[in-house]
């Protein structure tokens, strides 16, 4: 692998806080995200289902069709006759779904008709005139409802609602059970909840008909995949379809699931001579636009008498509602943190994925890490008070240590570099934890209620992708890359083509600060384009933005490509001084000889691009014209999947946060005091960046700790739909983060940069419910489910 | 139908319209201007924050034919060439991720410091409470607005 030292030239653009470039743009409303294309289009509106579980008896659309405006109308049956069902991954049973709903209808939202009119009013008024005759079934919501003997099935099919059901044990479980002086067990509940992008689904598809095929624009997160998806279920070649991503208003997973509506609305394109546009409303978001799903976890540690944890079962059961495309991966991806930072030598997991009748669920920011590090961090603390130790000591007697790095899980996961320890060290010293806990002795005096609340979590970054179908045998998708073009144009200004998007990460800054030192220029003489057009785009099937793997993958290959460029300048520039390759050096845009004969001799880079672009029979001979090249990185560290030896992801960044609450026993809410995070995420390429990506993603965290939830009635009906009941944090009453960083490179990324993104979401969940429990100690009060509401801790006050 | 007319950034707009058609969509769709963003169908996001006869309202909560005559700024207005010391705040101080709020964080904020030139911290967080952010978790948002408090305060001390 390159070392730092020969990828960069300059050290004045790499690790400093530059503002982003993009930003320009964003500040002045110059965004174009999908529903600001100056686009003369039909607009589209979807039908959604009024019940969560029902048949379809009759679906009657002539009274909307009449309506002046209308252009089209399509229906589930029509939809399925068109194209072929959605591909499940992770489920090893047979369910057959559609983009739309064709004989039942499975959750509240589900698209059951689609109508195509001259503008969205019109689209929507005509959406009341479509009547749909349903028999009602009855509808699963819980858990529990799905598993009864007698449940109907979501699937008839697939003769059961368990749609994945796998047990895998790793390392010496057995051996930890003997030793073991208890066994400690709880069962914990998660919510549904989810980040919510502030921009909703929205997708434009034409069609032409001269060639057959379709252009479509959508704020989709995940292109290489979906390209493919759209095509097979349409039915039709990779070559027909042309996907165009503009700017992305946030995505956080939940764009991932948005292909089977690029499905719908290529075939409303296909009925009318405009472009049709879908904005999907925040209404039909909350309710069908995914969630992450709700999960009973149950865990058991193996605990020795001095708190050394030696073996861990969980059974996690997911309520996966009914999107099957997704349906198991919550289950599966817990393997990259189900030790979280500790050396446990012997795990059993039990995986059931259960299809209910609520919305479908996706990817949210950090997929099932979020609830693996919360049931395990919160049995830490269980542990700790059951043996009498401090929870910080637990944790102390338990981490990896870092001498033991590159560290292997017993499934296979490798820890590369970190060091825990000292990470808590740190974060205990910052928040004053011996003082922090006198001032709770003594406010309990004063009838104040004050907790402390620590968390270790593990933030995996760059999905191995075949882990998805651990229990079902080869991947159609293994590894992790993603590709890069770089070229250097007329004026020696270096342009990049991404093969990712950006949805809010700041990828094109990120990207320009390293081409920017491999080639000793400045930041603005280097324009990235993260904007995505399949036409040109240099993408792959894993290529999009998730599981952090931008600073793995995508700036990998950026590095290769600008490599090429590099490489490519030095032998034109040694050809025009007439020296030794090895004798130059890139220097503020020139290149320079250095120490050897000819010293003090440079060509710029503008003079190099002449020949190459103009000038072409000066080049040496046996060099192609040109300065632009492509390259495509992988992941290095991927292990092919198995179920006894593989890798969910490929670099772990760390962090410890400890909170510092007040619960009010009046009112039962939650006031934060003091909140420090401790953060490891390997060499940062924008300080600014990722200190907004750790506040953010942690501010997701704090969401569902306290106050986010998608709550069901027994009908199946989603009763929060709209901001006003589903609640997400505000400016107010959310602390003021103080973080500090560590700093461990990680030896498998060209730059030494590891994950950034979803960390904060990860590790909060356990630090506050750890503090509130603390708090509420004196009342024998145990934080076993989320979100922990004023209405909860009120009621647990109460028994 | 119903002809209203509308300044909008200065510019004098004029259409005939539904009575149900919202301002935001009419700022959108017949004026062209589309910083002005939609994130919720119930007023609760603040995306659509404009100025409208000088106060901040999201202009999803308002007919186009209830803004008849009215003054209306957008993000588009704001600045003319170089960018306002609002816009260059979020841009110096981090406080934009995916951008969808931005411009409706910025002329809330905007709103903000004209009535307040000096507000503190919880001040500000009292004023943005109506805008919502996915994404920053507001904390660098909060520090860009009390940096453009500064800025504007030693521009108009006229401090280097």
């Amino acid at each position: 692998m390159m070392k730092l030292e020969d990828i960069l030239v300059t050290r004045n653009w790499v690790g400093k806080p530059s503002p982003r470039k993009e930003d320009s743009r964003l500040v002045r409303g110059e965004a174009l995200y999908i529903d600001d294309l100056n686009m003369d289009c039909h607009h589209a509106a979807v039908l959604g289902s009024p019940l969560a579980h029902a048949r379809i008896q009759a679906i009657d659309t002539s009274e909307a069709e009449k309506l002046p405006g209308v252009m089209a109308v399509i229906t589930g049956k029509e939809v399925a006759e068109q194209t072929r069902p959605i591909p499940g991954r992770a489920i090893t049973k047979t369910a057959i779904q559609y983009p739309m709903a064709v004989d039942k209808v499975r959750y509240v939202g589900e698209p059951v008709a689609a109508i195509v009119a001259q503008d969205a009013y019109i689209a929507e008024d005509a959406l009341e005139l479509i009547k749909v005759d349903y028999e009602l079934l009855t509808p699963l919501v819980h858990i529990s409802d799905a598993l009864k003997e007698d449940a109907p099935l979501v699937f008839e099919e697939a003769g059961s609602n368990v749609l994945l059901h796998d047990v895998m044990e790793h390392g010496s479980l057995e051996e930890a059970y003997k030793e073991a002086d208890l066994i400690v067990q709880e069962t914990f509940k998660i919510q549904r909840y989810s980040s919510t992008p502030l921009e909703t689904w929205a997708i434009i598809a034409e069609y032409e008909r001269a060639n057959d095929s379709f252009v479509v624009w959508a704020n989709d997160q995940q292109h290489g995949r979906s390209i493919v998806n759209v095509c097979r279920c349409l039915g039709i070649s990779t070559n027909q379809l042309r996907l165009i991503v503009p700017d992305i208003g946030g995505s956080f997973g939940l764009k991932l699931a948005i292909w089977p509506h690029m499905v719908i609305l290529s075939l409303l394109a296909k009925k009318v001579d405009k472009p049709v546009k879908w904005i999907q409303t925040r209404t039909a978001n909350l309710t069908a636009g995914s969630h992450a799903p709700d999960a009973h976890l149950e865990i058991e540690l193996a605990v020795r008498k001095d708190g050394r944890i030696l073996g861990l079962a969980l059974k996690d059961t997911e309520n996966d509602g009914s999107f099957i495309h997704t349906t198991g991966i919550y289950a599966l991806i817990k393997f990259a943190t189900m030790v979280g930072c500790y050396n446990i030598t012997g795990t059993r997991a039990e995986l059931i994925s259960v299809v209910t009748n609520k919305g479908p669920t996706v990817q949210n920011r950090g997929v099932g890490k979020p609830a693996m590090i919360f049931v395990l961090e919160r049995m830490v603390d269980i542990v700790a008070k059951r043996l009498g130790l401090d929870p910080s000591e637990v944790r102390f007697r338990n981490f990896v240590q870092p001498e033991q790095m590159p560290y292997t899980t017993p499934s296979g996961e490798i820890y590369e570099s970190g060091n825990y320890p000292e990470c808590l060290k740190k974060a205990l010293t910052r928040v004053g934890y011996e003082e922090r806990k006198k001032q709770r002795e003594e406010e309990r005096k004063k009838g104040r209620y004050i907790g402390i609340g620590i968390s270790a979590g593990i933030e995996p970054g760059t999905s191995n992708l075949g882990y998805y179908y651990t229990s079902r045998g080869t991947p159609e998708y293994m590894g992790n890359a993603d590709g890069a073009i770089v070229g250097m144009d007329f004026d020696g200004n270096v342009q990049v083509l991404l093969g990712s998007m950006d949805s809010g990460q700041g990828h094109t800054t990120t990207a320009a600060q390293v081409v920017a030192d491999m080639l000793g220029i400045t930041l603005e003489r280097v324009s990235v384009e993260s904007r995505i057009d399949s036409l040109v785009s240099p993408f792959l099937g894993h290529s999009g933005v998730y599981s952090n793997k931008f600073n793995d993958v995508d700036l990998g290959a950026v590095i290769m490509a600008t490599k090429k460029v590099r490489d490519k300048i030095r032998k034109i520039a040694a050809h025009m001084l007439k020296v030794d390759e090895t004798d130059l050096e890139l220097r503020e845009g020139k290149v320079c000889t250095g120490k050897g004969k000819g010293k003090g001799k440079a060509v710029s880079f503008q003079e190099v691009a002449s020949l190459a672009y103009k000038q072409i029979l000066l080049l040496p001979e046996d060099l192609e014209p040109g300065l632009k090249e492509i390259a495509y990185y992988r992941s290095p560290y991927t292990k092919l999947p198995s179920r006894t030896d593989f890798n969910v992801q490929t670099t772990h960044s760390n962090s410890v946060h400890v909170v510092v609450v007040e619960v009010d026993v009046e009112t039962g809410m939650v006031h934060f005091l003091r909140y420090v995070i401790v953060h490891d995420c390997g060499r940062q390429i924008n300080p600014g960046i990722v200190e907004g990506m750790l506040i953010g993603s942690t501010v997701h965290g704090i969401g569902a700790s306290l106050c986010e939830d998608f709550v069901y009635a027994e009908d199946g009906q989603l009763l929060s739909s709209t901001f006003m009941d589903y609640l997400k944090p505000t400016f107010l009453g959310l602390p003021r983060l103080e973080i500090e960083h560590m700093e461990s490179p990680c030896p498998f990324t060209l730059l030494g940069s590891k994950a950034v993104g979803e960390g904060g979401s990860i590790t909060s969940l356990a630090a506050i419910a750890n503090a509130v429990e603390d708090a509420l100690s004196p009342f024998q009060v145990k934080i076993t489910s989320l979100p922990m509401t004023p209405e909860k801790i009120m009621k647990a006050l109460q028994h | 139908m119903h002809e209203i007319q509308l300044r909008i950034n200065g510019k004098d707009f004029q259409h005939d319209v539904e009575a149900r058609l919202l301002l935001v969509h009419y700022i959108r769709e017949k004026a062209r201007l589309t910083g002005t963003h939609v994130g919720c169908d119930t007023g609760h996001c603040g995306a659509c924050t404009v100025i409208c006869q000088g106060r901040a309202i999201k202009s999803c909560m308002m007919l186009a034919v209830g803004a008849d005559g009215f003054e209306i700024t957008t993000i588009e207005g704001l600045a003319a060439e170089d960018l306002h010391p609002v816009q260059e705040a979020f841009r110096e101080r981090f406080a934009v991720q995916c951008g969808y709020c931005t411009p409706g964080m910025i002329m809330t904020s905007y709103f903000l410091l004209q009535g307040n030139p000096e507000p503190d911290e919880e001040e500000i967080r009292r004023a943005l409470v109506g805008n919502l952010c996915m994404c920053t978790g507001y904390q660098q948002i909060v520090d860009a607005v009390k940096y453009a408090a500064e800025r504007i305060r030693r521009v108009e001390r006229k401090d280097p």
